[in-house]
């Protein structure tokens, strides 16, 4: 094991520096087992010994999977309530396209990041054993009938095939990283046109013909779609790359990513039932008004003659915000968008002296504005509109869409949160360090569960009249005030790693505290503590399993208790927590595998 | 700085405070507040019930029945693979939307768990609760909330493999030394305990935080009988019995009473009298015969003046409860009769109504309902 992995530290490290690998002796696997598995006669003894148990696991484990009396006829029938619960069908395509939109952001960032990581020939050899020998444990361990087996066998073959010719004959062959991801996805994708999956199959010596409903028949041409959907926009990216700025075209994607969320949900799943009238008597005003007001006054303040009067009108102005912003709570009729646009001008007026100079920079500036305040303005007026999905509840996800939506929203707000506590932390200003400490060490000390409990049940008794949160957005919420609180513990470790001789450097440079911290300190402490940040995502991804806990209906809930209650599938319990568990194994892998790219990619560990 | 720079400055403050003062004045206080939560106010939880407001005024208003069910409860509510609620509660929340809005499909089912469906209730956050709840006096006196007619005759009953020498005929003094099993923590539990101490008997409970468990332990041997609510045992034989055994029920009469039925918000008689008449119309109604089938022809040729007025020929009665004159038709013709709700979510789960308490009253049952006069 330890000599395959340095030959692919070689190989990486061959990669990284343009150099060729050391002639690496050829041996085959005998040589290898003598030397690793059986070195010494004790070492023999552990290497029988963890086999027998390991074997005897997985034969029970996957006796029981394939088990003729297992009723995996619960999985495959309720897949959409697994995914999106009660998603009514004849607007079900929403759903394919808020994936969609997510693929095409994919493909693009692909093209536009310049994704060229390259896979040797000798990788993919080993990847092609390995799944060689998956193959031969499951047709060597489970109770397939001898043609299952047989069928199982020649498809291991094949890879054994594959993987021997790559490593002998092309270990020096590079192919490109997205091109294996690709073919795999396109595989997997084809495969549900060939395969019924839902049943398994050649249990019974017989492949079972796909029936409607079945997984097969709902997915083959909306994933087909999707990774057609991917590949384009991978290559619209590739063709547009070079033509437009890589500055704005990241910028906008990143912009992308940021909103991908919020417009899935709010614009596109929820549908909202747009009343046009009122958004031409109301909304497109305030905004006009916002638009132009605000840009004529940010335009004044960025005169490059205002001096310090600029910085006073901000300061009243941001000080008339928030008198506008109370006095709502005691009474004054004001939309509420009117009162988030004035917070915002005030906050951008601020900054406007940064902004002073030539006309070029003060266009941009206004533009910078109008696109915000429109967006804003957009969002506020797709969330506020009710939604026209026609679900049994009151909520339009469900399942692992609804777990899918509360990790993600999650992991966007608590990281800026979390960063800003961290910073607090450290900062030299007692105030906003005693804040942040005591934010941190009370919402440290309390269990999330309580945290959840306290957010569904009381928080809304805090609320002014009218304003109501749903317990999913009171989950939400919940959540990402509690991750935040260990984001914010483990950016701080980061920020402690930064040796003294960084500040000091940027202070010789001439750099204020804001560039010190945002060009100097943060990229390095952040890329310092890659591993617990991702240690957090996946955490928080799997506590989302605690909305079962307060009655949310999360993947967990429609496993655990609502397929089981079924009059067709009753005590089919542990089948559908099994499907939970491994859907969420899936996820967690995926994540911490890209992790270890992101690793390689920043260079951790090496340097 | 010169006089006419700080004139600049009142200017552009002014600017500031015209344009809030305008939009201040465009804006309604309607949607005040429901900005930055992100969940439209419209959708949840905002069935909060006026000073001497009924809520069926509230219903009315939204055109929608917010109703509370467990949404895993084995034929009363379960979510088929499609997201749907179906199931003998299901049935009986669009029931009643069809008595008040004249249509079977405007519900709105929140799936509540068994801790949080009485705070829905006295919250207002559902209109009624229909999610097996079983009547006690603690509950109707303590905790705000009132109980309508009993829709279902539940009790505890017990399941055993009939090779171990029991029938449906066995009681509970024949289970002495027997190992059974049951939920932990749950009222299963006392009344086993408490049964098997009246008769004088000595069991070996075994307790199991899930239902799996149990019903696999009965097929594996590890139990010798299992115990909960008659109609859960009766959904696990149809579904679990091996093929080579026969589980039977006993006893005959429970050793529990569970009626369950509707439940809701307490003091509020306008719409106690709405959800009570529907269940009992849904009674009269398969006592006199009517069905989802014959609903027209009895309206337009009333064999009596009772299903005349129910059907809503002579409509005062509806009309006078705040109803439309047909709202009792709109409830046999979308959903049916108390006999076809029970036999369509019922019978698939191996409960029929002959001999149980839940037969017609004619027929030695408890389903009676009072004169529509």
């Amino acid at each position: 094991m330890d000599e395959k992995r340095e030959q692919l530290d070689w190989v990486a490290a061959a990669e990284v520096e343009g150099e060729k690998p050391p002639e690496v002796p050829p041996h085959g696997p005998v040589v290898w087992a003598r030397e690793n598995l059986f070195s010494s006669v004790g070492s023999g003894i552990l290497t029988v010994a963890g086999l027998i148990v390991a074997l005897g696991f997985f034969k029970g484990m996957l006796g029981y999977i394939f088990g003729a009396d297992r009723k995996w006829d619960a999985v495959a029938t309720n897949l959409r309530l697994y995914f999106t619960q009660a998603y009514p069908e004849d607007q079900y395509v929403r759903v394919w396209v808020a994936v969609g939109v997510a693929m095409a952001l994919a493909g693009l960032s692909a093209a536009i990041w310049r994704a060229n990581g390259r896979i040797t020939g000798y990788k993919l050899g080993g990847g092609s054993f390995g799944l060689a020998g998956g193959l031969l444990t499951l047709l060597l361990l489970s109770p397939f009938s001898w043609r299952a087996r047989l069928i199982y066998l020649l498809v291991a073959l094949v890879f054994i095939g594959i993987g021997q010719y790559l490593r002998s004959v092309r270990p020096k062959l590079e192919v490109p990283a997205l091109g294996v991801i690709v073919g795999t996805l396109a595989v997997l994708v084809g495969s549900l046109w060939v395969v019924p999956y839902g049943k398994h199959t050649f249990v019974d010596g017989q492949v079972q013909p796909p029936r409607p409903g079945t997984v097969a028949m709902t997915t083959k041409l909306p994933w087909t779609v999707m990774l057609l959907v991917m590949i384009v926009a991978y290559f619209v990216g590739k063709a547009v790359r070079d033509k437009v700025s890589p500055g704005l075209a990241k910028g906008l994607l990143s912009a992308g990513w940021m909103l991908l969320l919020p417009i899935d949900y709010f614009v596109i799943l929820r549908d909202p039932a747009l009343d046009y009238g009122q958004v031409f008597r109301v909304d497109v005003p305030i905004f006009l008004a916002f638009a132009v007001a605000g840009s004529a006054i940010l335009w004044w303040l960025s005169s490059p003659h205002r001096g310090e009067i600029g910085r006073v009108v901000a300061g009243a102005m941001v000080i008339g915000a928030g008198v506008f912003w109370l006095a709502a709570a005691f009474g004054l009729s004001v939309r509420q968008i009117v009162r988030i646009d004035l917070v915002m001008l005030a906050v951008v007026a601020l900054a406007a002296p940064t902004f002073a100079g030539e006309k070029a920079i003060r266009r941009k500036f206004i533009i910078g504005w109008v696109v915000i305040l429109a967006l804003v303005n957009y969002l506020a007026m797709m969330v506020n509109t009710p939604s026209t999905v026609d679900v049994p509840g009151s909520f339009p996800l469900g399942g692992f869409s609804l777990t899918l939506l509360v990790a993600s929203a999650t992991l966007m707000m608590s990281f800026p949160i979390g960063l800003i506590l961290a910073l607090g932390r450290t900062s030299k200003m007692p105030i906003f360090r005693l804040l942040s400490t005591t934010y941190i060490e009370v919402i440290r000390g309390v269990p999330l569960i309580t945290i959840l409990i306290f957010f569904k049940i009381i928080l809304n008794l805090f609320l002014p009249d009218g304003m109501v949160l749903g317990n999913e957005m009171a989950a939400i919420l919940g959540y990402s005030l509690f991750s935040a609180a260990y984001l914010a513990e483990n950016v701080r470790g980061g920020l402690q790693s930064i040796r003294k001789g960084q500040y000091e450097a940027a202070a010789a440079l001439g750099m204020s505290t804001p560039q010190t911290t945002s060009f100097i300190v943060l990229p390095q402490a952040l890329r310092a503590v890659v591993p617990p940040l991702v240690s957090g995502v996946i955490a928080t991804f799997k506590e989302t399993s605690l909305l079962f806990i307060i009655g949310l209906f999360d993947f967990l809930r429609i496993g655990y208790v609502v397929v089981g209650g079924q009059t067709a599938f009753v005590g089919s319990q542990r089948e559908n927590l099994l499907f939970v568990a491994f859907i969420y194994w899936i996820i967690t892998f995926s994540i911490s595998r890209s992790s270890v790219q992101l690793e390689k990619k920043l260079g951790l560990g090496e340097r | 700085m010169g006089r006419s720079k700080w004139w600049q400055v009142l200017a552009a403050i002014m600017a500031f405070s015209l344009l809030a003062a305008a939009c201040g004045d465009s804006g309604s206080s309607s949607d005040e507040g429901a900005g930055t939560g992100g969940e439209e106010a419209s959708s949840t939880t905002v069935a909060v019930v006026q000073d001497g407001g009924s809520v069926l005024d509230t219903v009315i208003n939204r055109g929608k029945l917010v109703c509370g069910v467990s949404g895993s409860a084995v034929a009363f509510s379960e979510t088929q693979a499609d997201g749907t609620i179906t199931g003998f509660d299901a049935d009986y929340c669009r029931a009643v939307a069809a008595a008040v809005l004249g249509d079977a499909e405007a519900v709105e089912f929140v799936a509540l768990s068994a801790s949080e469906r009485f705070t829905a209730v006295q919250t207002g956050k559902v209109d009624v609760l229909i999610r097996n709840t079983t009547w006690t006096q603690s509950r109707d006196s303590d905790v705000g909330m009132d109980f309508g007619p009993t829709t279902y005759y539940d009790g505890q009953q017990l399941m055993a493999r009939a090779s171990d020498g029991f029938s449906s005929d066995s009681t509970i003094a024949d289970i002495d030394g027997a190992v059974v099993c049951v939920n932990a923590g749950t009222t299963t539990e006392k009344n086993i305990t408490e049964a098997a101490a009246a008769a004088g008997v000595t069991i070996d409970l075994k307790t199991f935080e899930e239902s799996d468990p149990v019903y696999d332990g009965l097929i594996d041997g590890s139990c010798d009988i299992a115990t909960t609510d008659g109609s859960g045992l009766v959904g696990r034989k149809v579904k679990q019995q091996p093929a080579d055994e026969e589980w039977v029920i006993f006893p005959s009469t429970p050793i529990s009473k569970e009626p369950l039925g509707p439940t809701y918000l307490q003091n509020d008689s306008k719409w106690a009298d709405v959800i009570n008449w529907t269940v009992y119309a849904t009674i009269i109604f398969d006592e006199k015969g009517i069905t989802s089938a014959n609903a027209d022809d009895m309206k337009a040729n009333p064999p009596d003046g009772e299903i005349e007025r129910l059907l809503g020929g002579e409509g005062e009665l509806q009309t006078a409860m705040g109803l439309s004159a047909d709202a009792f038709y709109n409830v046999v013709k979308q959903v049916g009769n108390y006999d076809e709700i029970y036999s369509r979510n019922l019978n698939p789960v191996g409960l029929f109504r002959d001999g149980s308490q839940n037969a017609r009253a004619s027929e030695g049952g408890l389903m009676y309902a009072p004169p529509a006069r």
